[in-house]
């Protein structure tokens, strides 16, 4: 675990002050909240959850993006294999960069929507909880992601084809229940899905779904760990 | 395996695709040994240096460190040794200092212990007045230089070098050297790979050849050297061109081998009274004027091109691509 600790700090100090990250983990997804909610009479309760969970997916997922093509580009992630770390300690320290990203940005956001709109969230321990889980979540869907990508445009290229799409059937916008029949079972399959919802359900008040929403993306979180691993082992040769 | 052996690579194998890159190789370094892998590019030298150290899996075959599978037991092993690639692959965002004691975290040194090692070793490379400077400022010497101190954060059993010094400038090759010797004084064994065989002789006190995936030659340079005993050099330079010298050289029986360098013939021979009476005899008869003349003993050179089959033409041709190479990757 110290070993992981030290690659997200490492992580943390190199990729959050990249341009990049900057584009693609925030400007894009303000730029695409915005262009969907201003003009727009949204509930305090639809559009806190939204915000944070596109702010989240974005941000979270966009650190892991750049870092594994740079570090396999550069043969610094060589440097990590060469080292006495298990592959899922070094994919584990890059979620852990990626995720407290992605919380960072969550808990600003939030803050922000809080001074701005004087709304009020039901239960801030558990809205935490879920936007903690959201990053992680995210970030480990980053990772897999890029880690079979040749480079970082065709990471970020591949992960926004991915990303956009997510946002519009995942109720952050329009509430899955009104999505036709056949995408709804779509936005099912999306982690977004249950990171709205379990920050919604923190929001205005949380029910037994709080934990069904925490149990899926737990599931999430190591289906997207595992493929990582392998792919990660693959692509490298170790 | 003995106590004495260090590392012991037995029929270690890699195959890519339709390539075999590495075949059936063994050898063992004794504890305390500064080993040479020698061979032309593409011989096998990177792949088996990443099978050794963990980073690529064997095909078939085993490689130990201090007694210890390099595939099963792979985190301990890295544990044990400290590997610097042909690259300088660092944090280019990050100091020195910072490059040091992040890599000594990854190898669980506490900070205390991290910080004065890397002061140490920073101030062995003489780099400790800019430890603060991020790498992106430092000459590729430099970065090198940090490269390997990185590798020694841990102080690890085991050293692997992969061209140290390649395409570094003077002064940045004369503190790796002596460093390396410094090292291995102090009882570490040293596993190096290199192109520069004047390197490899200086440094090593045992030497492998690989050519072809296969270790063709495994002795001290002193014994290599000797394996062409009995053999002589003779160097000569003539006035003006005459197509049919070298055919003329070829047809004596005492000349073993012949190879050209600029204007210059390398005559390999285990007669060499006899053959320069006979380059006199050609010379005189052709009317053609001897600017130099010399004989020599074989050098590691000499014997690394006999192993591995290249000529002189090709070993030019080998530095040359190799600088492309280096420039490209400066560039």
């Amino acid at each position: 675990m110290a070993k992981a600790v030290c690659v997200a700090g490492k992580d943390a100090r190199i990729y959050y002050f990249k341009p990049q990250i900057l584009g693609f983990g925030i400007l894009i997804p303000a730029f695409v909240y915005l262009s969907f909610s201003i003009g727009r009479e949204i509930p305090f309760s639809l559009l806190v959850p939204g915000l944070v969970g596109v702010v989240s997916l974005f941000g979270a997922s966009s650190v892991v993006a750049i870092s594994i093509p740079i570090e396999k580009q550069t043969q610094t992630y060589e440097l990590l294999q060469s080292a006495p770390l298990s592959t899922l300690n070094i994919i584990f320290g890059k979620c852990l960069a990626g995720s407290a990203f992605g919380i960072l940005l969550s808990l600003i956001t939030a803050l922000g929507a809080v001074l701005v709109s004087a709304g009020t969230v039901v239960s801030p321990l558990l809205f935490v909880v879920a936007a903690i889980a959201g990053a992680f979540v995210f970030s480990a869907f980053g990772m897999t992601i890029s880690a079979g990508a040749k480079d970082m445009p065709t990471a970020n290229m591949v992960l926004t084809a991915l990303r956009l799409p997510m946002i519009f059937i995942s109720g952050v916008f329009v509430p899955t229940q009104s999505l036709p029949p056949q995408l709804r079972i779509v936005s099912y399959l999306t982690p977004l899905t249950y990171v709205v919802d379990a920050l919604r359900e923190a929001a205005m008040g949380p029910s037994m779904m709080f934990a069904v929403d925490l149990v899926v993306l737990l599931i999430w979180f190591i289906v997207f760990q595992s493929i990582a691993v392998v792919v990660l082992a693959r692509t490298t040769g170790v | 395996m003995s106590e004495d052996f260090v590392i012991v690579a037995s029929e270690l194998t890699k195959q890519y695709a339709e390539i075999l890159a590495v075949d059936h190789i063994n050898f063992k370094v004794k504890k305390g040994e500064i080993f040479g892998f020698l061979g032309p590019n593409g011989a096998g030298k990177t792949t088996t240096i990443r099978m050794l150290t963990g980073l690529t899996k064997p095909t078939s075959g085993t490689a130990e460190i201090s007694g210890q599978d390099c595939v099963k037991e792979s985190l301990t092993v890295k544990q044990k040794i400290g590997v610097v690639s042909e690259t300088s692959n660092l944090y280019n965002e990050l100091s020195a200092w910072d490059n040091l004691t992040f890599i000594g975290g990854l190898y669980g040194v506490d900070k205390s212990t991290g910080a004065k090692r890397a002061e140490q070793l920073l101030r062995a490379f003489q780099l400790y007045e800019r430890r603060n400077d991020h790498l992106a400022g430092y000459s590729k010497g430099m970065k090198r230089r940090v490269r390997i101190a990185a590798a020694l954060i841990h102080d690890p059993e085991v050293l692997f070098l992969d061209e140290p010094t390649s395409g570094l400038d003077v002064q940045s090759s004369r503190i790796i050297r002596a460093l390396l010797r410094e090292l291995n004084k102090e009882g570490m064994t040293i596993f190096l790979t290199t192109h520069y065989i004047d390197e490899a002789d200086q440094l090593c006190g045992r030497i492998a050849i690989i050519r072809q995936g296969r270790i063709v030659v495994d002795d001290s340079p002193e014994q290599l050297k000797l394996s062409l005993q009995g053999e002589h050099i003779v160097e000569v330079a003539l006035s003006g061109s005459s197509s049919n010298f070298e055919t003329f050289l070829k047809a004596e029986s005492t000349v073993k081998e012949v190879t050209r360098q600029g204007d210059k013939y390398h005559v390999h021979t285990l007669n060499a009274n006899s053959v320069i009476r006979r380059i006199v005899e050609f010379a005189t008869s052709a009317k053609l004027e001897i600017i130099n003349m010399s004989t020599s003993q074989p050098s590691l050179e000499d014997v690394f091109v006999k192993y591995t089959g290249l000529d002189a033409v090709q070993l030019e041709r080998m530095e040359l691509l190799r600088a492309v190479k280096v420039g490209a990757q400066r560039g």
